[in-house]
């Protein structure tokens, strides 16, 4: 399972691309959260089975003119909460989190693997894993 | 020699010269005669989680008027129990909504952010106060007096934490991983106030200071104040009013519960060479004692002594492996302190006062004895344990467990080492998903517990994990007891 964000042109705005979808594939799709007006609409879905059924289901979409984008997922640090303290560093498995010359923190969203010890120990709660297009 | 007026003169013509605690030691060590005699002044600074903060707030009086005996500001009670309608909002009571996600520190943070606060007033009642509930908005603005004073802050050292044991410990000193995989540590070395003048020559009752951005006072020695093993302390008073919210910050300390990050910086006057020598300490120079966490107890065993200079590099050896260690104060912000309070010295605003009592150096700290003692877990514990071997076949486990009418068995290698537990439910288990062989069956990562902790603590990592018992085994990892649910429960009953 993954999530995607999909974006409907004003055009086919009114079609029910997602149901059409759903039964042409037979793949379960999960809606989590959609804003739809008169003239756009995106939605967050999550797509079920594995990578394969999964790409049947995007490359369908596509078909149908809609902009479909894998979430990606990924560490966040919100500096104005951020006192620079470091309770994050030592706790990271990953060794993600260091300070800068200057006593900043810095995230490398690269080697996190989201898995949440340092958002948990954080005393600002300022970190937290965030969702992205 | 200089004296404080002198130095105070210099200040007033704008010649006073002002360094940086981080900056002394280089300069001392060029020519410690010289620098005792061109160095005025060195700032030092910290910013760490202060949980002996808060904040005393009077609300003025409504119409008709009120004598509050209980009062809560955004959910979080304060303490009412002084006149009227003033109080004093601690740092660590917590949010009765909210728990540990908001607390005492986040109530000040918001009042000196200029945020509107939401009160809440109980009262009995009198003739004089006939009102019996209050509820307002309220600013930083709208009250009378705030005054921040905090009982104890800005310690002179601190000892550092790791973990032993075999589960994750939420502490004050943050979150510890199993099996010593991080070191936590608090304190900023060779800027900390206190480090820069260890015999309390110019610092004590009435020392003006830098206090969350703007000048309050040291009002004496802090609570526990413990001159003699280094670990002394001070109380300090100032206006919230004129206080900056950068300096002030309130935190969530996981499993812990909150606190407030404080800023604090004191002026060292270099009066002569000795305190030129004390101002330039390195933090090579300042030991710092790793204690065990794993231990519940108030005194912990001692992992190793390491120095600042070891801790702030990011890494310590710990028997023979590399540990990451992580700081809780924050750097970046004492700098900022230091240099603060610099430029306030150098613009003619901040002028040193000489303390009208110097800090005490003979108190020593008492402990509290509760009336009834805890005993340890070898108190309590079962020595004689039926273990099991990973070999033997599920049938005989099962008989132990019916013969002795047990609920779960140990299982040890041939030299005592603990290896697994079984329970009654993973053999029935076994017996319905036909597994034969002990060793698939039993759980490996068993939750044990050490002879020397507290049943308390013991009690309460058996809730932790709703387990019905912990082997107790020494440092080799040998089995030497058991202790379970109903033994911990006859004592806690006997209480
Ligand atoms: S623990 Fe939180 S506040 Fe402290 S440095 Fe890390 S992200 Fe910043
Ligand atoms: S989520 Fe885990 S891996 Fe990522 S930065 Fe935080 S502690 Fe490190």
């Amino acid at each position: 399972m993954n999530k995607y964000v999909i974006n409907f042109p004003q055009e086919i705005v009114e079609n029910p691309i997602l149901s059409e979808t759903i039964l042409e594939t037979g793949v379960l799709l999960n809606i989590l959260r959609a804003k739809v007006d008169y003239n756009e609409g995106t939605i967050v879905v999550s797509i079920m089975g594995d990578e394969e059924t999964q790409k049947k289901v995007v490359d369908l979409l596509r078909k149908k003119g809609v902009v479909v984008n894998k979430l990606k997922k990924s560490i966040v640090n919100e500096e104005e909460k951020c006192v620079s303290c470091g309770a994050c560093i030592a706790v990271c498995p990953a060794g993600a989190i260091s300070f800068t010359k200057d006593k900043d923190i810095v995230v490398e969203k690269e080697k996190c693997h989201r898995c949440g010890v340092c958002v948990e120990a954080c005393p600002r709660r300022s970190l937290s894993i965030q969702q992205f297009e | 020699m200089k004296t404080i007026e002198e130095i105070n003169e210099k200040i007033r013509r704008g010649e006073a010269v002002v360094v940086r605690a981080d900056e002394m030691p280089d300069i001392y060590e060029e020519n410690p005669k010289k620098a005792a005699v061109d160095v005025d002044i060195v700032t030092t600074g910290t910013f760490g989680m202060m949980c002996s903060s808060g904040a005393f707030l009077n609300f003025g009086h409504s119409d008709p008027p009120i004598k509050m005996n209980r009062v809560w500001l955004n959910d979080v009670e304060a303490y009412a129990g002084i006149a009227a309608v003033d109080a004093y909002i601690g740092a660590t009571q917590l949010s009765e909504e909210k728990g540990f996600e908001y607390g005492g520190g986040h109530v000040i943070e918001d009042l000196v952010s200029g945020k509107e606060v939401y009160l809440r007033a109980e009262a009995y009642g009198t003739d004089c106060y006939p009102r019996k509930k209050a509820e307002t908005s309220i600013t930083l603005k709208d009250v009378n007096q705030a005054m921040l004073f905090n009982p104890r802050n800005a310690y002179q050292r601190y000892n550092a934490a790791t973990n032993s044991s075999d589960t994750i410990l939420r502490t004050y000193m943050g979150t510890l991983l199993s099996n010593k995989r991080n070191v936590n540590f608090a304190g900023t070395g060779e800027i900390n106030p206190l480090s820069n003048d260890p015999e309390y020559r110019t610092i004590g009752f009435g020392t003006r200071i830098f206090l969350a951005g703007a000048q309050g006072y040291v009002t004496g020695e802090g609570t526990q104040h413990n001159p003699k093993t280094g670990f002394g302390n001070i109380s300090v008073k100032g206006n919230l009013k004129e206080m900056s919210e950068e300096y002030l910050k309130g935190a969530t300390v996981p499993g812990y519960g909150t606190s407030l990050f404080v800023g604090l910086g004191v002026p060292i006057p270099i009066l002569d060479e000795d305190m030129a020598r004390r101002t330039a300490v390195r933090n090579r120079d300042i030991h710092v004692r790793i204690l065990d966490y794993g231990v519940q107890r108030r005194d912990r065993p001692l992992v190793k002594e390491v120095t600042y200079e070891e801790l702030f590099s990011g890494k310590v050896d710990l028997g023979g492996k590399t540990v990451r260690s992580s700081p809780l104060s924050s750097m970046k912000i004492s700098v900022k302190i230091m240099k603060e309070l610099a430029g306030w010295i150098e613009d003619k605003k901040f002028f040193l006062t000489a303390p009208l009592e110097p800090l005490p150096k003979d108190t020593v700290v008492k402990v509290m004895k509760p009336r009834r003692d805890v005993p340890f877990v070898e108190d309590v514990m079962t020595k004689k344990v039926i273990t099991a071997q990973s070999t033997d076949a599920l049938s005989k486990v099962s008989e132990l467990i019916i013969s002795h009418g047990i609920d779960q068995i140990p299982v040890v290698d041939r030299e005592g080492r603990l290896e697994g537990i079984v329970t009654a439910w993973d053999l029935t288990k076994a017996l319905a998903t036909n597994k034969k062989k002990l060793q698939d069956i039993m759980t490996k990562k068993v939750i044990t517990s050490r002879k020397g902790e507290y049943i308390d603590a013991v009690a309460r990592r058996l809730g932790k994990h709703q387990i019905n018992s912990t082997p107790i085994v020494d440092s080799e990892g040998l089995l030497i007891g058991i202790v379970t649910s109903s033994d911990v429960n006859k004592y806690l009953e006997r209480r």
